[in-house]
């Protein structure tokens, strides 16, 4: 205490010193914020070397996917929906608008005006054409278009609806974190057109960069709204517009100096991070609230400010140390996630409230010490009539809380076992569309494409074979010993030219080395005899035949195993639709089989399907094929499209997924797994889920163990946890009861839900202590704690509680979530600490205060 | 250059092997003007040089990654007159899954192409009708109108530059709805008038496609183009060809380019060794 006493007084004697050192602090940290890397990728949510990211992005580069904006046409008016000449000459104008489009992948846009049909053109004849290369001039043909669209399973349900109603414009971006710009240029082309159509954009890309785009704006509204309200609150609380700027500024100075030291460190403000501000804020608040409370109590009857400010301070400043302490380490304690963006967020959370801490126990002191006499005599004048009903009615709410002990520890119990059900119903869920309200344009048109469409989710499961050991699937063997036959029978000798050719092709990547072998014996074939070219040859055949067993992804098993799988998929009606190299080769198999819908299969040999996919190259897309297949033929990607970005839902297929593999194992050595970004979010919520719990176990015992060093007593510690277990149980049994998803913001506010929810109690415990240790008298205790404490606590309550409303206000759901809980923390750990723990202080009392007054300390 | 297959012969000019060089070579007398004659001339360089010819094609297709694929194949051109009808005939030994599957074009310059693919492990013989001539060939970054040839009369053709080695001719198609360019340009040798580069222009004024001539040689008197790279500057995929044992007037007789021959391409013809 001494260091807190000299810490005081010197802020008291040097009041200018303490202020310029802030502005500095503010200005030199504050400078440091137009640096900003503004990071609104959730990917980002896992580590660069996540194996579920890695393999995400390793599947992204060998299949040349890329991340998709989802541009829909609707035309709910037309009898033929939107294959009528004008409302195709629009989709074809789009579609020509988008591609040209800076950051769009071109030559991977999908739209029924980019894609190849594959069709009869009379008996024996095949005919690969543009679906659409121009707009049909009459009815006929624009329902033409659509009958052929319908044809080909890789378009049908993907490309357009199947009520005809829609198509789907897929476009393929560069860059995740151009989505918005992107989007806005596709609707500045929108704009241009008029008609009966109805235009939507969407796709997880979109979603995820406008809401980074949409939350920074927030910050701009919302964060200074619930700034300005908590200031009117305060200043209703204590008349002196003087006195109250002091909480204000030690708050702005906090988010200030937090913010500019995250970005001046390097760190890019993550979603998570930009919430910073909205969190610091009522933690800084809370502590000077404590301050101005007490002192605007005492100043009336000590009329000596400096005196005052220290007796305050004295009272003060163990409890706010310790319920600083503890915020921190709730919020440090999200270092222990698996997250970076979280981990960054707690760190500077942590740091934001220790810096808010040491700004109320200097500041708010040379603050009050500057002040003139005459700001300070108005608040003695206003304080004679201020709130005195609130006064009254918190000294007739401590007795009742005492008599009615019992009542008050039954009406918990019933709450926390109600809670507990609430808790055990919680469902895991998260979607970043849903981040954005009902209303939301990204909301109305994901719900919108997802009725038409067989899915704007998307999710990729791959289908891969393991990798060969030496890659030359073992042909070696088999070579040496033919070379080692004739070198005898036939008297040719090619082993040592044989291994100069193995040992050059060794050292190629493994996946080649049979290309590499070819194509040196390719080349030895040339230049050999008669004699030798024969035997070169059969070398040849050796690794051809190798060669072609290496495709496993070429063989008629595989493929109809990928086309079982894709079926279940469907059966399951879990999946909208699906995409795979299956569907394209069974399309163009029976194209050449005269659109024989019975020859609707994969063919029966592995040669018979490599000329198929041949025939397939021959078109305007050859490569669409390698989105599908890996080129080495030893991977698949069957597109999914879901209608839902739920972790749920995606979970569900997954666990689909999984049962069936199991029950039916693919093809020797193929293993399945998953990547895109609908299952990337599973991903991550995941770790984050756990994380979140780790996080909050930990802290739980931390606070503990601080309650314990503060009280040097068991009890008083427990005690001191109530507050905080009643009301996270109730805030988690409540969200559990109505239903509401446990998703990232949720998960992110247990921190704080433990941070702000046990200042309360540490407050009345201390001050509950002191004041049975100076009038020996527990009726007296309860009486003096409910005057300036329970005032002091009452405000803060009201303060923050009402402060943060306009959270809720924001088209941003994890903003009202923030909203809600800060108004629902304050709510219940009010009431807790105001109504239970007195009452188990009573039924308690001869064991709290055995042996007191003296105590500790 | 233009030709794959066609490796180019010319009857004119008299150019030194291996090597766009083009400055090892003596300035031509007079320089052409009429761009009419030069794409003509162009035109007959690239694809009908001799009265029918043959090479041994490789198609190393890579993909931005680095990725490659080999096709294999032989290819026979007979021209049923200079500038005029011709026919190709295609017959792949790699990879093997696709060995002896045969193509056929009949290219006519005043109607559409009559094609045929013979795909072997099917037992099938099919017309493939394609809607136009701008689509890949087998996979690769060549195009069936890269090997057989646009028709100069698809064009208007402006001389836009005459270098000391090239003329180069921006051509602009007359129906611009049937070809995924604005426009292409290009180099044309003015001994040889073989193409030595082409670049395809999009709508955005972007190059986005490039075919060059990366060697050529002297092959029974006319220049030949024996290897060239088409490259996709969107995607960065690009296929080299290389052309080996190329021969010209064989004297192959039209029985081998037609649909009754392809469940049995003459092992004489196909046989390069």
């Amino acid at each position: 205490m001494k260091l807190a006493q000299r810490l005081v007084e010197f802020s008291i004697r040097r009041p200018k010193t303490v202020m310029a050192a802030v502005l500095v602090l503010a200005v030199a940290l504050g400078g440091q914020i137009p640096r900003i890397i503004i990071d609104t990728d959730p990917e980002n949510m896992l580590p660069a070397d996540q194996s579920a990211r890695v393999f995400h992005n390793r599947v992204k580069q060998d299949f040349t996917l890329y991340d998709m904006i989802v541009v829909g046409v609707v035309n709910e008016e037309d009898p033929d929906g939107v294959f009528n000449p004008t409302s195709l000459a629009r989709i074809h104008e789009l579609t020509r608008g988008i591609e040209r489009i800076d950051g769009v992948i071109r030559q991977d846009l999908l739209s029924i005006s980019t894609v190849d049909n594959v069709t009869q053109g009379g008996p024996g004849v095949v005919r690969f054409e543009w679906l659409m290369a121009t707009p049909p001039r009459d009815r006929a043909s624009a329902r033409a278009v659509r009958d052929a669209a319908e044809r080909i399973p890789t378009i049908a349900g993907t490309l357009l609806s199947e009520d005809g109603k829609a198509v789907a414009i897929y476009v393929p971006i560069e860059d995740k974190s151009e989505s918005y710009r992107i989007a806005g240029e596709i609707e500045d082309i929108i704009s241009g057109f008029d008609g009966e159509e109805q235009y939507f954009i969407t796709g997880l890309p979109v979603a995820e960069d406008t809401f980074g785009i949409e939350m920074f704006k927030q910050m701009g509204i919302v964060a200074p709204l619930a700034g300005l309200l908590v200031f009117l609150l305060m200043w209703f609380f204590f008349r002196s517009f003087a006195l109250v700027i002091a909480p204000m500024i030690v708050a702005m100075a906090t988010v200030i100096a937090t913010m500019g030291l995250m970005i001046g460190l390097g760190f890019p403000v993550h979603i998570m991070s930009s919430m910073i501000p909205i969190f610091l804020m009522p933690i800084a608040v809370v502590d000077s609230v404590h301050v101005l409370s007490e002192f605007a109590d005492l100043y009336p009857r000590i009329a000596d400010r400096e005196r005052t400010v220290k007796v305050v301070m004295a009272n003060l400043f163990t409890p706010m140390l310790y319920t600083s302490l503890t915020s921190a380490a709730g919020f440090a304690s999200l270092a222990l996630a698996p997250i970076p963006p979280v981990r960054v967020f707690g760190v500077f959370v942590a740091i934001g409230i220790i810096l808010a801490f040491i700004l109320t126990v200097t500041f708010i002191p040379a603050y009050i010490a500057c002040l003139s006499p005459e700001s300070i005599a108005k608040l003695q004048r206003e304080k004679e009539h201020d709130s005195p009903f609130l006064a009254r009615a918190l000294a007739r709410l401590g007795p009742r809380a005492v008599s009615g002990a019992k009542l008050t520890v039954v009406l918990t119990v019933i709450v926390v076992v109600i809670s507990a059900v609430g808790i055990a119903r919680i469902r895991i869920n998260d979607n970043p569309v849903r981040w954005f309200r009902e209303s939301h344009s990204i909301r109305v048109a994901d719900r919108v494409l997802n009725e038409h469409f067989g899915g704007t989710y998307n999710a990729f499961l791959v289908l891969e074979a393991a990798s060969d050991a030496d890659g030359d699937h073992g042909t070696a063997g088999e070579i040496d010993s033919l070379l080692e036959e004739a070198a005898t029978a036939r008297d040719v000798d090619l082993i040592a030219d044989w291994g100069e050719i193995h040992r050059e092709a060794v050292a190629a990547p493994l996946t080649e080395h049979l290309d590499a072998l070819v194509e040196s014996v390719f080349t030895k074939l040339d230049e050999a005899d008669d004699l030798e070219g024969e035997l070169w040859d059969e070398v040849l055949v050796v690794l051809e035949v190798a060669q072609s067993e290496a495709k496993i992804f070429q063989t008629p098993e595989a493929l109809n195993y990928v086309a079982g799988l894709q079926e279940e998929l469907i059966r399951s009606g879990l999946v909208g639709k699906s995409n795979s190299i299956a569907d394209i080769v069974k399309t163009v198999h029976r194209e050449l089989r005269d659109g024989d819908a019975r020859y609707f299969t994969v063919p029966e040999t592995s040669p018979a399907v490599a000329q198929t996919l041949l025939s397939y190259q021959s078109s305007h897309r050859p490569d669409d094929l390698w989105h599908f297949l890996r080129p080495d033929y030893r991977a698949v990607s069957i597109w999914l499209q879901l209608k839902s970005g739920d972790n749920q839902d995606m979970l569900r297929v997954i666990e689909h997924v999984a049962r069936y593999v199991e029950e039916n194992p693919p093809p020797d050595g193929v293993t399945a797994d998953w990547a895109g970004l609908t299952y990337l979010n599973v991903v991550w919520q995941n770790e984050m889920v756990n994380g979140m719990l780790k996080a909050l176990l930990g802290s739980f015992v931390i606070v503990f163990l601080m309650m314990l060093v503060l009280f040097r007593s068991v009890v008083f510690a427990l005690l001191a946890m109530l507050p905080l277990s009643v009301t996270i149980a109730f805030i988690y049994g409540l969200i559990g009861l109505v239903g509401k998803d446990y998703d990232m913001p949720i998960a992110v506010l247990s921190a704080l839900t433990l941070g702000l929810s046990v200042d309360f109690a540490i407050h009345f415990l201390q001050r509950a202590r002191a004041s049975y240790r100076e009038t020996g008298d527990w009726g007296r205790t309860v009486e003096e704690l409910f005057a300036e404490p329970a005032r002091a606590i009452t405000r803060n309550a009201i303060v923050v509680a009402v402060g943060f409303l306009p959270l809720l206000a924001s088209p941003l759901v994890p903003y009202n979530t923030v909203g809600f809980f800060l108004f629902a923390i304050m709510a219940v750990s009010w009431l807790v600490t105001l109504t239970l723990l007195p009452g188990v202080m009573e039924l308690l009392k001869h064991r709290l205060f055995a042996g007191s007054p003296g105590g500790a300390e | 250059m233009k030709s794959i297959v066609a490796l180019s012969i010319t009857t004119l000019g008299l150019s030194l092997l291996a090597l766009p060089s083009p400055l090892a070579r003596p300035l031509a007398a007079q320089d052409l003007t009429d761009v009419a004659e030069i794409v003509r001339r162009a035109n007959l360089a690239s694809y009908y040089a001799g009265a029918d010819g043959r090479a041994r094609v490789r198609m190393t297709i890579t993909d931005a990654r680095g990725r490659k694929r080999i096709r294999q194949f032989v290819i026979l051109r007979r021209d049923r007159s200079d500038g005029g009808d011709q026919d190709y005939a295609v017959l792949f030994s790699r990879p093997a899954d696709v060995r002896n599957t045969v193509f056929l074009v009949q290219k006519h310059v005043n109607k559409d192409d009559d094609r045929w693919l013979y795909l072997p492990a099917l037992d099938l013989v099919r017309r493939i009708a394609a809607g136009d001539r701008r689509t890949s060939f087998v996979g690769s970054h060549l195009l069936y109108e890269d090997i057989s040839g646009r028709t100069p009369d698809a064009d208007e053709h402006e001389l836009v530059e005459t270098t000391d080695t090239f003329y180069v001719v921006k051509n602009t198609p007359l129906d611009p709805g049937s070809v995924e360019f604005a426009s292409w340009t290009v180099w044309i040798d003015k001994t040889t008038f073989l193409a030595w580069k082409m670049e395809y222009v999009d709508d955005t004024g972007e190059v986005y496609r490039r075919i060059e001539a990366l060697e050529v040689a002297e092959v029974d008197g006319y220049p030949t183009v024996t290897r060239m790279q088409a490259s996709d500057l969107r995607s960065g995929g690009h296929t080299i060809a290389e052309f080996s044992n190329v021969q010209y007037d064989l004297g192959i007789p039209e029985s081998v380019f037609t649909e009754r021959t392809l469940r049995n391409p003459s092992r004489r013809w196909f046989s390069v060794n």
